[in-house]
């Protein structure tokens, strides 16, 4: 019924997720103890994403993509819009939190992340728009990003903090999405790339918890489709007349 | 013989329109008619609510309810109690008889009844699988409410088997009691039908479930190999747009009538202008379309699916599988076999109305029901442990749950009872049937 190295590639989708949570939390408190500057995140978000468009075009024309739903004037005018309301907005998210207390903030966070975890659109391969329940992962990842953002201590690194939270939970999911649609591969080498950055950023942060996440990773990977094709022995199908009949159409006219 | 009090609760009922809906209305009807006292109790529809009189004395209560999806009523657990006490204990009943997993209504009445010791029937009308998670779900909650009804009653043998699997029944627990039609309602009309062509009706709402796409497929297909076929398609839904789009690509206007939705009186118009039903549906635990256009006197040819295979004999129907090449094959026989000899005997409409007369009719529903009402209607009443025995073997996290809704609703029933003894409660006045007869009876005579 299951196919393990099927089933093996499948994961992919699940531990570049995990892992791209690990690297949000990594770059944030490389930000908060201040051992990483506002603008250098800044620059780096931005040539990435560039970058990411970039490829994503090359891509498209590469594979003859038929849909390119990118009109590129309306993308410039909605992100130099943005950037300026959130570079408007930043010293009032810097203050957000200030009279609540820190520990609330952390186990906030971490609830919202778990929730972001569970509700990501794994399954569909939706490039244009976010959808129930994807919508609300991608809010409980703001959620949690601006919460974080208010224990920044500059405005500019609330600011550059929150362009890299919006492309990193809004725009790279997508990009990862059609990563999966090119090739199985390609997804496997971003989900292996992405674990061994989450792994050495936390390196410098907390041994522990980057061996955990490897080995998380590992168990997520190989453990966890053993254990599917494993429990299917447990699956008992009933089926009889009762059961919806589908049907059967040839379409011998189209 | 002995006179039963009889509560039928569901939340579909008339005015909305379906199997349920009739199934309650002609067996009450006929309950009544052998001497039994019969109260039907449903939720509101729009304006109409309270206590209403239908025709031969039915009394039906629409109690207002919330109404959260297709008509089935909000799951409240224990807010409905005491208003079913009230009726239960005013109209003196002794059996209440449930009907649909779908109705809210029917396993509240259930569970109240059986707190207050009352006697409980439940029927299935239709067919679940196990495998979805809607189906899960109402599965637990059968197993729930069947866990301590005296008898179920399904409509087809393969809905019993449905039944006793989802809800882990004794087999000899459930019987099997089939639908019914006025077959006085749907007689041929030789008159009716144009010799010119061979005309294949299809009555039934234009849904997926019914099988619109196999119907879709099949049609140009049937009206290539036979010039002399034409289609007449009653009914309404989402995939009309499907039937219109084929019927304008294959230019079929002239032999593809599509009529919208047929009021039900006028569904004996629609039949005898046929000369064979088509039924595509993908599931159906008994399909009363087949019978009423059997008989009408059509040739039915129908997909192999749930409980049809159970309701006509062999040589009324031919089967398909849901399968387009099946559908066409098995509808080109008939109409090749209609082509050929119209006038046999064997075939005629009023051999088949004839038929379908002696094998369906709601008095021997009735019968059948007040059979199985006779049996339970003096069996002991377990103590209150055993029931909560039963439902604690319904499952590891749900017998405890389903134990602590048990025990709650006692409460409420012991509670209420102290509240507003039943002693106090005025009994109904009961309908005098008699003279409604006799009334009726004089105007009728009038009439003439």
């Amino acid at each position: 019924m299951y196919d393990y190295p099927i089933v093996v590639m499948q994961t992919a989708v699940v531990t570049q997720h995990i892992s791209s949570i690990m690297v949000f939390i990594a770059v944030f408190i490389n930000l908060y103890q201040g051992s990483l500057a506002g603008h250098v995140l800044l620059w780096f978000s931005s040539i990435l994403t560039v970058l990411g468009f970039v490829f994503w075009d090359i891509l498209s024309l590469y594979l003859h993509a038929p849909e390119r739903r990118i009109v590129r004037f309306n993308l410039i005018k909605g992100c130099v819009l943005f950037a300026l309301l959130l570079f408007g907005l930043s010293p009032i998210l810097r203050t957000l939190t200030e009279d609540t207390s820190s520990d609330t903030i952390w186990a906030m966070t971490v609830i919202f992340f778990c929730v972001n975890l569970a509700f990501h659109d794994y399954s569909t391969g939706n490039l244009t728009n976010i959808r129930f329940p994807g919508s609300v992962s991608l809010n409980a990842a703001i959620l949690a990003s601006v919460l974080l953002a208010s224990q920044l201590d500059s405005n500019l690194s609330v600011f550059a903090f929150l362009a890299f939270a919006l492309e990193w939970f809004g725009l790279f999911p997508i990009s990862r999405r059609y990563l999966r649609r090119v090739s199985a591969a390609a997804s496997m080498t971003m989900a292996v790339l992405l674990a061994l950055v989450a792994a050495v950023m936390f390196m410098y942060i907390s041994r522990v918890v980057a061996l955990l996440h490897l080995s998380c990773t590992l168990f997520v990977t190989f453990g966890c489709p053993l254990w599917l094709i494993w429990v299917q022995r447990y699956k008992n199908e009933i089926h009889g007349p009762w059961d919806e009949a589908r049907p059967i159409v040839h379409h011998y006219y189209n | 013989m002995r006179s039963l009090s009889i509560c039928m609760v569901s939340d579909f009922f008339y005015p909305s329109m379906g199997g349920v809906e009739s199934h309650l209305y002609n067996n009450s009807q006929c309950l009544m008619q052998r001497g039994h006292k019969v109260v039907i109790v449903t939720h509101a529809y729009g304006q109409r609510r309270g206590v209403r009189y239908l025709a031969g004395g039915l009394k039906v209560y629409y109690i207002p309810a919330q109404i959260v999806y297709s008509n089935a009523s909000l799951p409240t657990f224990f807010c409905t109690f005491p208003i079913f006490r009230q009726i239960f204990i005013r109209e003196q009943v002794e059996i209440v008889h449930g009907h649909q997993a779908f109705s809210t209504f029917c396993h509240e009445a259930i569970l109240h009844a059986r707190s207050m010791g009352l006697k409980t029937v439940f029927t299935d009308h239709s067919l679940l699988g196990f495998g979805d998670a809607s189906g899960i779900f109402i599965n637990k909650l059968l197993k729930f409410t069947l866990s301590d009804v005296h008898h179920a009653i399904c409509v087809s043998h393969t809905s019993k088997e449905n039944t006793v699997l989802r809800a882990a029944l004794e087999p000899q627990q459930v019987s099997v009691i089939p639908n019914a039609i006025i077959a006085e309602q749907f007689e041929p009309d030789g008159s009716a039908r144009d010799p010119r062509w061979i005309t294949v009706v299809v009555l039934s709402r234009l849904v997926y479930r019914k099988g619109v796409d196999l119907l879709v497929a099949a049609v140009p297909r049937i009206c290539a190999q036979h010039a002399r076929v034409r289609f007449v398609i009653g009914g309404d839904g989402p995939k009309r747009i499907d039937l219109e789009q084929m019927r304008e690509q294959h230019q079929l206007q002239d032999r593809v009538e599509l009529l919208g939705s047929v009021a039900a009186s006028d569904v004996r118009h629609v039949l005898v202008r046929g000369d064979i039903f088509l039924n595509t549906s993908l599931t159906e635990a008994f399909c009363i379309a087949i019978v009423e256009a059997a008989s009408c006197g059509l040739l039915v040819v129908s997909t192999r699916v749930g409980g049809i295979p159970e309701v006509l004999p062999r040589h009324m129907v031919t089967f398909a599988a849901p399968e387009e090449d099946a559908v066409v094959e098995a509808l080109s026989a008939t109409v090749e076999l209609v082509g050929s000899c119209a006038s046999h005997a064997e075939l005629a409409p009023e051999h088949f109305h004839r038929q379908v007369k002696r094998m369906y009719s709601w008095h021997d529903v009735a019968e059948r029901t007040e059979r199985v009402y006779l049996k339970i209607a003096d069996a002991r009443e377990p103590p209150l442990i055993e029931r909560f025995r039963r439902y604690y073997g319904c499952g590891l996290v749900a017998g405890k749950l389903f134990c602590l809704v048990a025990a709650v609703d006692f409460l409420i029933g012991v509670v209420l009872a102290w509240l507003w003894p039943s002693e106090r409660i005025e009994p109904a006045r009961a309908f005098d049937y008699a003279r409604y007869r006799a009334e009726i009876g004089c105007d009728e005579d009038q009439a003439h």
